[in-house]
Parts: structure tokens; C-alpha cells; sequence
């Protein structure tokens, strides 16, 4: 039997697999979600566009002035990613939406970190170097972070960046949700305080969910009726109401199970108890002792 | 030939000086009106007669209206004319759009100052605005923004907007509708400039090259992106002028030595 990697991690799996199924009791998933955590409501019917939320988020963090300056229109024609140089970028969208005057109306969304309940980040972190805390920041810690950029590959939004031009201390960067701002009495998000137009409302996220309901209700014309956020991967901190299809200005649709509730529950059952890495290993050295056996038979075959 | 020029120029200038004159008996009111048609900027230093009152009335702590009572617009708007209240009522040509609970947040920009009456003119209805009254039913005034907006964000009215988004989603929201008026900061607001006088700091009587100098201690991005300017390098597109489109070759950007 030849074992190549592809063959390795096949066998694993449905190792994996098997143990999952029958560990139905080895203790259900239970979230983690901070009970009555802050929030952030973006409202892209609001938004115009100005981009002082990227501004300001550049000042509060103290981040490296960017390459064209805010005021600087032409940065809209191209569609942006956060980077370890900006945790919030502001894009825009031509939905195909036109005014009475047959012009197209330009939808812009500012994305950041959502700060999810049950975060895939957090989940993927090995370490503990990210973590939800109560007021629904997903904290970063760089004096735990490895390196090892698990929650890059983990987070569904593909929000952390790497300071990949760092070779003594780089760091994991996305939004913090401005956590030692909001954890202050009164203390806002950078971005929220500055908005000229409230597209971006800060409070409980009951409460904004409350206020987006009643958004949508008052004006059904204006808004689609979904909470981007809402009910998304068990739900985010920042949620979006929009007027626009979420699709067509770049938001994925996403099942409501919680990333982690699956991988966690592969992982746990895995791990429930102790004959499960017996068995695996028991599996795996029987692989090698065929492997070993083999290689040595046709050695021989060789020589003779 | 010097005398009848001087004469015939004596005579334009009285049959003018009359002419001003008669215009200024038959009645008053065109007469500043033409003037102000000469001039449409004001003059070196002027301030807006009402200015003083505008700053304090934007400072004014006004009542908080906590509850307010939700009227149709058509209703209220029926109901303020019915009151005989009309555009006639408003006393003040300006306002300053400026108040501590804005200013204790963002300080990037300076007040708007906003032209009350003309818009009260324009529009004719003071409902596309003044939302909401006091809950009073005898109170027959309009609410003041400031009465129910104040500071953002505030949790026992999660729903109601701040001050500044009041302001900027009424004005741009009603200009973008009525493609009328400006949508951009700049339109409405000068910007904030920091007192030059206290930043530069320069020797009494500066070289020209010591005046560059210090510019660019702040403004670095300014000077690169002045760099590549016509006006530095002599030299590239002048789309306006027929013929003659590449024609400057010579200049700082290829054969002079001057850099200052
Ligand atoms: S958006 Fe990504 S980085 Fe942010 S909390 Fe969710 S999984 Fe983590
Ligand atoms: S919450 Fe703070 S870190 Fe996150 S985008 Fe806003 S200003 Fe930036
Ligand atoms: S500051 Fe507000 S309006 Fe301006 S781009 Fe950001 S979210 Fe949009």
C-alpha cells in the first residue's frame, strides 16, 4: 500500500468522521457568546461615501498614513480588502439602482471586522491570542500570537491581515472594534463618532437590532427586510440593513450555524475519550508497520 | 481738444450722478439692491450684521423636548397655516448650524452658516424640516433641531439621530432629491484650518527658499504632488490651447538648474 499525503489525511478524516458520528454525547456545542454584547448597525442607505470612519480609524490606531489621502475620490474606483495598514475600508458598488434622472446610484459599504458571536477566528486560534470578550470585541493579544495565521485562513469575511513585511515582530491587524475606546464609560468606535450621518449607530446589539427592525418597518420601501448580522454564523456584533440585494454589493450569504459549532464538535468528540487517539494511533502505526513491510519486500526484491 | 474732452467727460460723469440720484429718490430699496448686484462678495472683513446673534442662539441650551407628538407632515403643515404661522414669522437671515454637542466630538470642519429665511422661502413649508412640534397642544411653535437631537448614540432613544446626522441627512438627503444645493463637506463647510500665525515659524525677514522650506516641514504629500505639476515642470498636455498641446519642452522638468 502506498501512502501518499493526499491518502494520509483521507484515512485520517474518515477516522475523524467516524468518530464524530458516534460521539453524539461527548458533550454538546455550546456558544460562547457574551450575553448582551455592543454593537455596530451599518445602514447603507445612509452612507455616502465620505470615508471619515477610514480616517478616523487611521487616527484612533495610530496606523500609517495611507498611500492617497482620504479627500482623494479616485481610491473609490477600486474595490478594497482591509490590510494590516487599514482596518476599515470604505467600497463602492453600482447596484444597477438609477434616480428619476436615469443616473446610476452608487451603494457604498464600509467593511471591517463583524465581531461574531461565535468567532471561527477565535475558534482557530491555537493559542488564545484572540478572544471574544464581554462587550463583543474580538480582542487580539500579540503577546500570545505564534505566527501561525490559522484564523487568515479560519475567519469567513477574510478579515485579519499579516504584517508580512515584518520579519522580527509582525503582527495579525484587523478592526478591534476600538476595544479600549468602548470599554471606557461612553466611549465610542473611532469610526461611529465620526460618521457625519449616523450610517453607523454604536449601542447594545439588542438594542440595534430593535432599531433596525424598526428601520425597516417604518420605511419597508427603503430597506430589504434582512439584518445582515442578524442571524448570519450565529450572528455578528456589526450587522448591515441595506436597500440594495447584500449579494449584489459583496456580502456572501451565509448559513445562521456558527463555524465553530462544526469544527469544535469534530474536535471535541475526537478528543472525548481516551481510546480515540489510542485508536488513531493504533491506525497510524499499523499504516506504518504495512508501509515499512512493503518497502522492505521490495528492497529486497531489489537486491536479489 | 484737451478742454472738450475734459468737458465731455464732466457731463457723463453728472448725467450718472444724476441718474443715481433720481434712482435713489424714486425709492430706496433699488438702489442698495443694485449695489449688491455689483458686488457679490462682501468687502475685506465683513461680518453678517446678525452674526453675533447667531453664534449665541447656537449655543443656547434649548428646552428638551422629551416627548414630542408625531403629526403628518401634511397635517402639521395645514395646521401651522391655520395658525396663520408662514414664512413671515422668521426674524432671522442666518444661522450658525454650530453647537458644543457637535463640537465635542469632530472639530474638522467649521459651522455651516445656514441661510434660514432663504430656504423658508424657497421651500414654503417649514414641515419638510420642523418634523415634529412640542407635546404640548397649545405649543404652537416649531421645535428647534437641537430640541430632540443632541448628543448621538444616546441609549434611552436608541432611534432618534444625533445633532450632526440630523443636520447632515436632512440637508444632503434634500439636496440630492431636489439636485439642488451642495453634497459635498466642502460645499457647505469651510474647513477648520489650524492658525497659520502661531504654526509657521520663520526668521524676520525670510528668503524666499526658507518660505519653501518651511511649507514643506507640514505639507510633504503637497510638495511631491506639486512636483509633477505643469506649473513645476514646464512641460506636459495643455489640452485648452489649439496647436500648441506638447509644444514646452524646456523648463525645471528637463534643462533648468533652478529647484526653489
Ligand atoms: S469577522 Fe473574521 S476576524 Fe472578525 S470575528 Fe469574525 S471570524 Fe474573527
Ligand atoms: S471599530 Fe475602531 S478599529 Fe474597528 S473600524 Fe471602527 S475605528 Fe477602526
Ligand atoms: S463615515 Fe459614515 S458616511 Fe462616511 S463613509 Fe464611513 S460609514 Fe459612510
Amino acid at each position: 500500500m502506498r501512502l501518499n499525503r493526499r491518502g494520509f489525511f483521507k484515512v485520517v478524516g474518515a477516522a475523524g468522521v467516524a468518530v464524530a458520528g458516534t460521539g453524539q454525547n461527548a458533550g454538546a456545542w455550546h456558544s460562547k457568546a457574551p450575553k448582551d454584547p455592543y454593537g455596530c448597525l451599518v445602514d447603507l442607505t445612509r452612507c455616502i461615501g465620505c470615508r471619515k470612519c477610514e480616517e478616523a480609524c487611521n487616527r484612533v490606531n495610530r496606523l500609517p498614513p495611507p498611500e492617497l489621502p482620504f479627500d482623494d475620490p479616485t481610491v473609490l474606483d477600486t474595490r478594497r480588502r482591509p490590510t494590516d495598514k487599514a482596518y476599515t475600508v470604505v467600497n463602492r458598488y453600482y447596484t444597477g439602482k438609477l434616480d428619476e434622472r436615469s443616473k446610476l446610484v452608487p451603494t457604498f459599504v464600509k467593511i471591517q471586522c463583524m465581531h461574531c458571536q461565535d468567532p471561527a477566528c477565535v475558534s482557530a486560534c491555537i493559542v488564545g491570542a484572540l478572544t471574544k470578550k464581554e462587550n463583543g470585541a474580538v480582542h487580539y493579544d500579540v503577546g500570545k500570537c505564534i505566527g501561525c495565521r490559522y484564523c487568515m485562513v479560519a475567519c469567513p469575511f477574510e478579515i485579519p491581515a499579516y504584517e508580512y513585511y515584518d520579519p522580527i515582530t509582525p503582527r495579525v491587524m484587523k478592526c478591534t472594534f476600538c476595544y479600549e475606546r468602548i470599554s471606557k464609560q461612553g466611549g465610542l468606535p473611532g469610526c461611529a463618532e465620526i460618521c457625519p450621518v449616523e450610517a453607523l449607530t454604536f449601542g447594545k446589539r439588542s438594542t440595534l437590532l430593535e432599531v433596525a427592525r424598526k428601520r425597516i418597518k417604518q420605511d419597508p420601501a427603503r430597506y430589504l427586510d434582512h439584518i445582515y448580522g442578524e442571524k448570519e454564523l450565529g450572528g455578528t456584533s456589526w450587522m448591515y440593513i441595506s436597500g440594495e440585494p447584500f449579494e449584489s454589493v459583496g456580502f456572501r450569504p451565509l448559513p445562521a450555524e456558527p463555524i465553530p459549532r462544526l469544527t469544535e464538535t469534530i474536535q471535541h468528540s475526537l478528543f472525548s475519550y481516551l481510546w480515540s487517539p489510542a485508536l488513531l494511533f493504533a491506525l497510524l502505526g499499523g499504516l506504518m508497520w504495512s508501509t515499512h513491510k512493503k518497502q522492505n519486500t521490495s528492497e529486497k526484491g531489489g537486491e536479489s | 481738444m484737451m478742454k472738450t474732452l475734459d468737458r465731455a467727460r464732466t457731463k457723463r460723469v453728472a448725467a450718472l450722478v444724476l441718474l443715481a440720484f433720481a434712482l435713489v429718490a424714486r425709492t430706496a430699496a433699488p438702489a442698495p439692491a443694485a449695489a449688491k448686484a455689483e458686488k457679490l462678495s462682501p468687502p475685506q472683513g465683513w461680518v453678517a450684521p446678525d452674526r453675533q446673534r447667531a453664534i449665541e442662539r447656537a449655543h443656547e441650551n434649548v428646552p428638551f423636548v422629551s416627548q414630542v407628538k408625531d403629526e403628518c407632515f401634511v397635517c402639521r403643515q395645514q395646521r401651522l397655516r391655520n395658525e396663520g404661522y408662514g414664512i413671515d414669522d422668521i426674524t432671522d437671515a442666518c444661522f450658525l448650524l454650530d453647537s458644543p454637542i457637535i463640537k465635542k466630538r469632530s472639530d474638522q470642519y467649521m459651522p455651516v452658516r445656514f441661510m434660514h429665511s432663504k430656504h423658508a422661502a424657497a421651500l414654503n413649508d417649514c414641515t419638510v424640516c420642523h418634523h415634529l412640534r412640542p407635546a404640548d397642544p397649545q405649543g404652537k411653535e416649531t421645535s428647534r433641531c437641537v430640541a430632540c437631537h443632541r448628543q448621538a448614540f444616546d441609549p434611552r432613544h436608541p432611534d432618534r439621530v444625533g445633532l450632526k446626522a440630523a443636520y447632515h441627512l436632512r440637508c444632503i438627503g434634500c439636496h440630492e432629491q431636489m439636485h439642488k444645493g451642495p453634497v459635498d463637506c466642502l460645499g457647505c463647510h469651510d474647513k477648520n484650518v489650524p492658525d497659520h500665525n502661531r504654526l509657521v515659524e520663520l526668521p524676520d525677514h525670510p528668503k524666499p527658499s526658507q518660505v519653501t522650506v518651511e511649507c514643506l516641514r507640514c505639507h510633504k504629500r503637497q510638495g511631491r504632488e506639486m512636483l509633477k505639476t505643469a506649473h513645476w515642470l514646464w512641460r506636459g498636455n495643455s489640452a485648452y490651447t489649439m496647436g500648441r498641446r506638447k509644444e514646452v519642452q524646456s523648463g525645471k522638468g528637463t534643462n533648468a538648474v533652478n529647484n526653489f
